[in-house]
């Protein structure tokens, strides 16, 4: 998926900015705090997962999701996120 | 004292949470422990085992466990092994397996989902965390009679039987069941209590002199020095030891008589600040006991508690009470009874909770009685007999 499709979504990047602050969710949890429902979260996750943004683990039923340390654009995207949020916090 | 002083050094050394670095009088029982679990350190994975540790109340369970946890997680990250120390009271979580399985997970996976599945489904989750981070766990169930009471054999039974479901896999998950009596195992059936009984750790009461050693240790790290004088501990080591040798207890009373010294602005504890802080904790004085009493043993106790409040010590001798008595009867115009029955008057004073009483062992000369007032504030006792003879005096 190219850059712009990837970051054109409201959403994705809310998801993005709650994973960076609390380390690791459930889907379940990610699409209540969104206020949107499970399938459209697992929509996006998977999009963020198949870029290497995110990773999944499976606990029986239970999926978590977590962002990838490993990956160089998850730490592109870190400093993006903090630069701009700090920005707006001046 | 000036102000702001306090006699404290640091007193979080007595929080019921502070683990001290050593444990006077459990070092066998520490040793016995590394024992049982030392193969987590040596061949992780190779082996699991349960440890139950027994013993009443303020003997030392938890503390045991908490510096045994501490101990071999620091030893385990020294030598690169991935295992973990968790401590649960099950009481916390009202005994329900799933609580305090979602807790141990929740030490890996913070933000575990809180509902949506089951005790098996959480036991299996814990299992595959282990799995895939290489890790065994040493896990602690404090009050584990909460947990048989509320799930009974078949939680228990889960726990301990959790290998046999995971043929030829390493063996992560050992249990260290904290509980006071062994009869709680007997609830169990017999397969749950066959692999649970083999290895005990009986804690025996402490004597009283070993909660001296445990006081002073504790006195020394959370004090100043000389701040809390020998009769002081010797005082609050009676108190727990008649508490059923209750060592939290007396660390508790030794906190609180320490906060006492504070309020009244005293360079030490005295013992005085010790029946302040009993008389927190126990119920107050009986007014009702008091008012049974006779006027002759009235007069006693009134001249035992002159003594305990005009000096500090944290017991007096009989004859020294007898002496007190013949002045404090002078005072109030009456002609002093015999040593027999002030003897007996003391045995009922103990037998009401009042004083303590011990009888020195025999020797060349003859037997001697200490009594020390371990529960009641002295000064609130003189005050209590003192209105009985004020109010005697206005109706004559």
């Amino acid at each position: 998926m190219n850059v712009e499709d990837v970051f054109s979504s409201r959403l994705r990047m809310k998801i993005l900015k709650i994973l960076f602050n609390v380390g690791e969710l459930n889907v379940s949890e990610i699409a209540r705090r969104l206020r949107i429902n499970y399938i459209s979260a697992t929509k996006h996750l998977k999009i963020l997962e198949d870029e290497g943004i995110l990773q999944r683990k499976m606990f029986g039923r239970i999926r978590l999701y977590r962002v990838n340390e490993q990956s160089p654009k998850t730490k592109a995207l870190q400093n993006l996120i903090d630069a701009w949020e700090h920005q707006n916090e001046k | 004292m000036s102000q702001g002083r306090s006699v404290f050094r640091d007193e979080t050394k007595l929080d019921i949470n502070y683990v001290p670095r050593r444990l006077p009088h459990r070092e066998h029982e520490l040793g016995l422990l590394r024992g049982f679990l030392g193969f987590a350190l040596k061949s992780p994975g190779r082996m699991a085992q349960r440890v139950i540790i027994t013993g009443d109340v303020g003997t030392g369970k938890t503390a045991l466990s908490h510096r045994f946890g501490a101990d071999i997680g620091h030893e385990a990250s020294t030598r690169g092994i991935n295992l973990r120390y968790v401590h649960v009271n099950c009481r916390e979580y009202g005994g329900s397996l799933f609580l305090i399985l979602q807790h141990v997970v929740s030490v890996f996976h913070p933000n575990f989902p809180k509902r949506g599945y089951s005790a098996e489904e959480l036991l299996r989750t814990l299992m595959q965390i282990l799995d895939e981070e290489n890790a065994c766990i040493i896990l602690s169930l404090d009050e584990f009679e909460s947990l048989v009471k509320r799930e009974g054999s078949e939680a228990v039974y889960k726990l301990t039987r959790l290998q046999e479901t995971r043929q030829n896999k390493p063996q992560r998950l050992s249990l260290v069941c904290i509980l006071r009596n062994l009869d709680t195992v007997k609830q169990l059936d017999a397969s749950t209590r066959s692999t649970l009984q083999s290895n005990i750790i009986s804690l025996d009461r402490y004597a009283k002199q070993q909660l001296v050693d445990i006081l002073n240790d504790r006195v020394s790290l959370a004090f100043e020095p000389l701040a809390v004088p020998e009769g002081t501990v010797t005082l609050i080591a009676e108190l727990a030891f008649s508490e059923s040798g209750n060592a939290r207890f007396g660390i508790e009373l030794l906190w609180r008589a320490g906060k006492y010294a504070d309020a009244e602005g005293f360079d030490t504890v005295t013992p005085e600040c010790v029946r302040e802080a009993v008389s927190s904790i126990f119920p107050a004085m009986r007014r009702g006991d008091l008012a049974t009493l006779g006027l002759h043993e009235k007069l006693f106790l009134l001249a035992i508690a002159r003594i305990f409040k005009e000096n500090q010590k944290a017991s007096i001798s009989l004859s020294e009470a007898e002496q007190t008595y013949t002045v404090v009867c002078e005072e109030f115009d009456a002609s002093p009874i015999s040593h027999t029955q002030l003897w007996k008057y003391l045995k009922d004073f103990s037998n009401l909770g009042i004083v303590e009483t011990q009888v020195s062992g025999t020797g060349s000369r003859g037997r001697s009685t200490t009594i020390s007032l371990p529960r009641i504030p002295a000064h609130e006792l003189e005050k209590e007999l003192r209105s009985f003879f004020e109010k005697r005096l206005e109706k004559s």
